[in-house]
């Protein structure tokens, strides 16, 4: 994941240095070339003494959340008065959290920005490499409601409290969709206001506060119908479901208030969302633009051009109109659908050990549980470092090799693996129990450790098979668990069922079994356009190892199941 | 010989392309420059300061005035009190933290007495509703110009019990006051204006009397613990505790630079509803030049005495040593002084901050476990 991210910015930094080569070449060209050497050298060592509204064109290089794709138009006009390009890297906000507590982003990024520090900032090591943080706008983690669904509650939207959501989600009135905790800030955040409003916290919540909620919680999350890795997923999910798509339709979405009211933009009106801000409090996203201090003097100066434009009147105007989120400079008037209407912020939790013990609970005992198919390609062209890629990622998430991965197997998961090549090899479901989990984990990793690889790749009918094994799990233990498959290959099928009729087959398939999605995961030569069909069947998302590491990739999907 | 001609005519060519070249730098900087020949015998300068200053270092006609005595400066912004981490091994002239308690902690060869060019009150601000609130429930009172006083000693009462803003009966509640009472801050640990905080609050707790030993420290240690550990995770730079004010996403009540306020309201840019309020017992950030190198010292002596720049730091809010009622003055012209005290003397005690090496230990017994200190 870092490693994508890595080469991402590797291959923006060429073409960004090919535009500049394009800039350059419009300045008039004759005159001696080795003068252009004392003048670059001039503006290398007076660069840091000028002033931040003008200067050199420079391209700062940012580790930045995914969500903040919706600023290019924005970054573009800063770039357009400050000579500052805005170069973004993506990736979730525990990745790049543990990018820069591991010292990767020093010399590789300038500056990283993301929906909020709070959660970095606990951790010293990260802290310490971080040197001022500016925030540039906000957003609140709201919800959104289905208007249609709002009515049957009777609720008045500028009035509503998270214990009568609690209590609407509880009586089985309710379904919402929520990012997972610890992989993006909008759902971490929830979970603090939830936290905070169950045990009636008075202040910054403690380990108390989160045993006394968890009853509540629980109650909540078994209203839980869809988790993603991120807020951005979680919104296109609603979406295709809201215009026909896969899917079941959901009563409410957890998320950034700016996300819910750009949604709205493109919503059916039967889709259409009623943000609620709780008015018993809410955490906000306050986007801090932070420079490392690893950053250059060159960098900082950039920075700081480009902080100051972004903080200027008629740019936090643009960037309320386009993104929806509430701006940060006195004078500038939020957009017409922000409310204006107060609501207390909730403290974040001060301590680290307080974050994580909310997070462990939250995957380990308060959410629905999950019941997981990986569907691995064990097939020839796997042999060597593939399958030895494989096994590295997949023992990861049972904690094989020293610590368990933040996002690895939970208690009480319900875990399959099918080894496949022109036919299944062999499959065996893993049950993780609610205490002790330590044996189960060890379990899977020997079958994982076992696989081998040889034969052909039969990916469509091992895939049918896969959703008739569920099918089978459904009914023997009709409880109710995130369910989905991970399909993990290297190559394109060549035996069994085609395509289409793998299609027929899904289409047959009753609610339950279309509800399953299948994340597949591009690696070595997999057929992208097959494995993009499979996701946009399914309702899943296309992952790919290709250009970063299988692991992060691994990681990463634990946020969707 | 004809080669050779070509030869020192090229070569002649290459110095005049440099020359041009180089002047054209200068020429490109912001705004005209009046004095060219000025900035070719410049001193360029380094250095680190506050976030809160960070407006004003930056401003162009700032960077004109310095250009103007000599000086080329630039600056990076850092918490006051990670300054003397910040500026390790690195090539930085001076630092500029945002009082002399967090300088005396920097060490630098330079000897000469420190410079403290301008100063700050620190402040609360509020929203017009949560202040009607306060002043309900005795903690704050407006007198007949509309300048507001916070009332600590109320405020101290009212922590010591660990009420919550609902358990205040008078007036009706603002619908953002939610949990317990508290002033929020930034990060101690990193930042001036909280270490400031609890350097006022450990005189109170400690009955009026600045902290001095171990004795007191222990005494005060666990109210100040419970006002840090309340707020959860705390905002690294006042800037953003401000900012969130202003997008109406901040805490009730902000402990802030009256600088930070005053420089938005001299550009017209304050919420309209918002309320300064002066503690009755306060403290104030003397923001204070430290010099790193010998280069500096025309720096603290410009930031001291320059007319311009004593101007400028009136108006981006601070109150020049030189004319403290400078800044209050500029606000006047602007028509909007409403709300600001004309002078401070006419504010209830202001208790000096504990030494540099008690307040440290103060602000690590305030500091909540876990927050890896």
């Amino acid at each position: 994941m870092t490693r994508r991210g890595l080469v991402g910015a590797l291959a923006l930094g060429l073409a960004a240095a090919a535009t500049g080569c394009d800039g350059d070449g419009g300045k008039p060209k004759p005159g001696p070339s080795p003068s252009t050497t004392p003048s670059t050298t001039t503006s290398a060592t007076s660069s840091p003494t000028t002033s931040p509204s003008s200067g050199a064109p420079y391209t700062l290089r940012i580790l930045a959340g995914s969500e903040l794709q919706d600023m290019q138009p924005v970054l573009e006009d800063v770039r357009k008065a400050t000579g500052v390009t805005v170069q973004l890297s993506y990736t979730g906000t525990l990745d790049g959290a543990q990018t820069v507590s591991s010292g990767k982003a020093d010399g590789t990024y300038d500056a990283i920005w993301f929906a909020s520090n709070r959660y970095l900032r606990l951790d010293q090591s990260a802290a310490g490499k971080l040197l001022s943080d500016t925030s540039v706008m906000l957003s609140p983690v709201a919800l959104g409601v289905r208007s249609s669904v709002l009515g049957t509650l009777g609720w008045d939207p500028a009035k509503t409290t998270w214990s009568q959501v609690g209590a609407a989600v509880a009586a089985g009135k309710l379904t919402f969709g929520m990012a997972d905790p610890s992989q993006s800030n909008s759902g971490l955040s929830a979970l603090i206001a939830l936290a905070s409003a169950f045990s009636g916290a008075q202040a910054a919540l403690t380990q108390d506060d989160v045993t006394k909620a968890a009853p509540a919680l629980r109650a909540f999350f078994t209203g839980q119908k869809l988790t993603s890795g991120s807020s951005g997923w979680l919104a296109q999910a609603y979406q295709r479901t809201a215009q026909g798509g896969s899917g079941e339709m959901l009563g409410a979405l957890v998320n950034y208030e700016s996300v819910l009211l750009s949604l709205n933009r493109t919503l059916p009106s039967a889709g259409q969302l009623t943000v609620i801000r709780p008015t018993d409090g809410v955490v906000s996203a306050d986007y801090p633009l932070t420079l490392l201090s690893s950053a250059s003097a060159a960098a900082a100066d950039a920075f700081s051009r480009l902080t100051a434009e972004l903080l200027r009147p008629e740019i936090q105007r643009e960037l309320s109109d386009v993104t929806e989120r509430r701006p940060v400079v006195a004078g500038v008037a939020p957009g017409p659908g922000l409310g204006s209407d107060r609501r207390p912020e909730l403290p974040f939790p001060g301590s680290r050990a307080v974050a994580d013990a909310l997070l462990a609970a939250y995957q380990n005992q308060l959410r629905r549980p999950s019941r997981t198919v990986y569907v691995l390609d064990t097939s020839g062209s796997m042999k060597g470092a593939r399958l030895a890629a494989l096994q590295q990622a997949l023992g990861q998430l049972t904690g094989a090799g020293g610590n368990l991965a933040a996002n690895g197997f939970r208690e009480r998961e319900e875990v399959t693996l099918i080894s496949f090549a022109d036919d299944v090899k062999w499959q065996h479901t893993h049950q993780i129990p609610a205490d002790a989990p330590q044996t189960a984990l060890a379990a899977i990793n020997t079958d994982v450790q076992s696989l081998s690889a040889e034969g052909g790749t039969a990916i469509y009918s091992t895939l049918e098979q896969a959703y008739q094994l569920l099918a089978q799990q459904q009914a023997a233990t009709p409880d109710d668990r995130f369910t989905s498959i991970v399909l993990m290959t290297d190559g394109e099928s060549n035996e069994g069922a085609s395509a289409d009729d793998f299609t027929a087959f899904y289409r047959k398939l009753p609610a339950a079994g279309q509800a399953v999605p299948v994340f597949p995961i591009l690696f070595g030569e997999g057929a992208k356009q097959q494995l993009q069909g499979i996701a946009d069947l399914t309702g899943g998302k296309l992952f790919d190892a290709m250009t970063g590491s299988l692991d992060g990739v691994f990681e990463e999907i634990r946020g969707y199941q | 010989m004809r080669q050779r001609l070509l030869g020192l005519v090229l070569a002649l060519g290459l110095v005049v392309g440099v020359v041009v070249l180089v002047v054209q730098q200068h020429h490109r900087s912001p705004g005209p420059a009046p004095q060219p020949t000025a900035t070719a015998g410049s001193i360029a300068l380094s250095g680190l300061i506050g976030s809160e200053k960070n407006d004003f270092f930056t401003a162009d006609q700032v960077q004109q005035a310095f250009r103007a005595k000599g000086l080329t400066v630039s600056v990076r912004t850092s918490g006051s009190w990670q300054m003397a981490e910040e500026a390790k091994g690195k090539p930085y002239d001076f630092v500029i933290p945002a009082s002399s308690v967090a300088a005396r902690a920097i060490t630098t060869p330079i000897t000469t007495t420190a410079v403290r060019p301008f100063y700050s009150p620190l402040v609360v601000i509020a929203h017009q509703q949560t202040a009607q609130f306060l002043q309900s429930n005795g903690l704050a009172t407006v007198d007949g110009n509309g300048i507001w006083t916070f009332h600590m000693a109320q405020y101290l009462a009212d922590v010591q019990r660990q009420l919550g803003w609902s358990d205040l009966k008078g007036g009706s509640l603002p619908p953002d006051l939610a949990g317990k009472i508290y002033i929020a801050t930034t990060d101690p640990n990193s930042s001036s204006s909280a270490s400031l905080y609890l350097a006022v609050m450990s005189y109170l707790a400690n009955g009026s009397q600045v902290v001095s030993d171990q004795t007191g420290i222990d005494r005060t240690a666990p109210l100040l613990h419970y006002l840090m550990a309340n707020q959860g995770a705390l905002l690294a730079s006042s800037d953003q505790l401000f900012r969130d004010f202003v997008a109406g996403t901040g805490k009730p009540l902000s402990w802030t630079y009256e600088s930070e306020v005053a420089e938005q309201a001299m550009k017209g840019n304050m919420p309209g509803d918002t309320v300064v309020l002066y503690p009755d017992i306060g403290i104030t950030s003397d923001h204070t030049v430290v010099e790193l190198t010998p280069k500096a010292d025309a720096l603290a002596q410009a930031l001291l005495n320059d007319p311009t720049l004593i101007n400028l730091e009136a108006q981006y809010g601070f109150r020049p040593t030189a004319d403290p009622q400078k800044m209050v003055a500029a606000l006047k012209t602007k028509g909007q002084d409403h709300g600001f005290l004309p002078n401070l003397t006419s504010l209830g005690s202001q208790p000096p901050p504990p030494t540099t090496d008690i307040l440290q230990k103060i602000v690590a017994a305030a500091s909540p476990v876990g927050s890896g200190n």
